[in-house]
């Protein structure tokens, strides 16, 4: 995943690279994708996650698009 | 094959020595720390790779990815507890404070335009950010690109 100075930015390297786009998130929902994705990382009981833990967090993050799921 | 509780006393280990010394254990770290051999070591870490528990460079043994931590250097730099890690991305250069549930300091590369930006985490807030050379377009327009849904991200993760 990277960082992008604008959307409009994300459309030129896309296009350079001859790649769709993909989903674009701001910071700020990042940030909290990111709180719940890697809180307990350090914990010695995290062992992963299966598809249905993860398709929750995203819907905690409020990702709804069809592109989380798929 | 060694037990389970110790496969996931490793993944902690190669975490915690993550956190402390911003680096990885080498396999013969690990073996000594848990008095196995370099074999049994080894073992475990293909064992903890094919579980995505981290990404291992299958030929040299070395750990790439303990996500969100970077075992070489990259564009997203995180100073966090008076160290400076390095991210693998855009999302993890975020993902380190979550994690260490610290304040962070981050300076990141924008892809493309190659801008340089500075963020902080404040009391597990997006506090500030701005461009190491102020632009005139504001940093609220900075986007995070997921190129791949989740069920792709393990096809290819250096690439994710």
């Amino acid at each position: 995943m990277l960082l992008f100075q604008s959307e409009a930015w994300i459309d030129k390297w896309c296009k350079r690279n001859n790649l769709e786009r993909g989903e674009v998130l701001t910071l700020d929902q990042v940030w909290k994708l990111s709180k719940l994705w890697y809180h307990n990382r350090m914990s010695i009981d995290y062992h992963g996650r299966n598809m249905e833990q993860v398709a929750e967090i995203f819907r905690q993050a409020g990702l709804v698009s069809g592109f989380w799921y798929s | 094959m060694q037990s389970e509780p110790l496969l996931w006393q490793v993944r902690h280990f190669v975490y915690q020595n993550f956190a402390d010394t911003t680096h990885p254990p080498s396999v013969g770290e690990t073996a000594k720390h848990f008095e196995i051999t370099n074999e049994e070591a080894t073992e475990l870490y293909k064992e903890l790779h094919h579980r995505h528990a981290f990404f291992l460079d299958l030929e040299t043994l070395n750990i790439r990815m303990a996500n969100p931590f970077s075992g070489i250097p990259t564009d997203f730099k995180v100073t966090a507890n008076g160290k400076t890690y390095f991210a693998n991305c855009a999302w993890d250069m975020l993902g380190i404070p979550a994690a260490l549930h610290t304040d962070a300091e981050i300076e990141a590369v924008c892809t493309e335009s190659n801008e340089k930006v500075k963020i902080e985490i404040q009391n597990g807030n997006l506090r500030f950010t701005n461009y190491v050379i102020p632009k005139q377009s504001g940093v609220d327009d900075l986007r995070i690109h997921f190129p791949l849904p989740f069920s792709r991200w393990y096809d290819d993760l250096v690439f994710t």
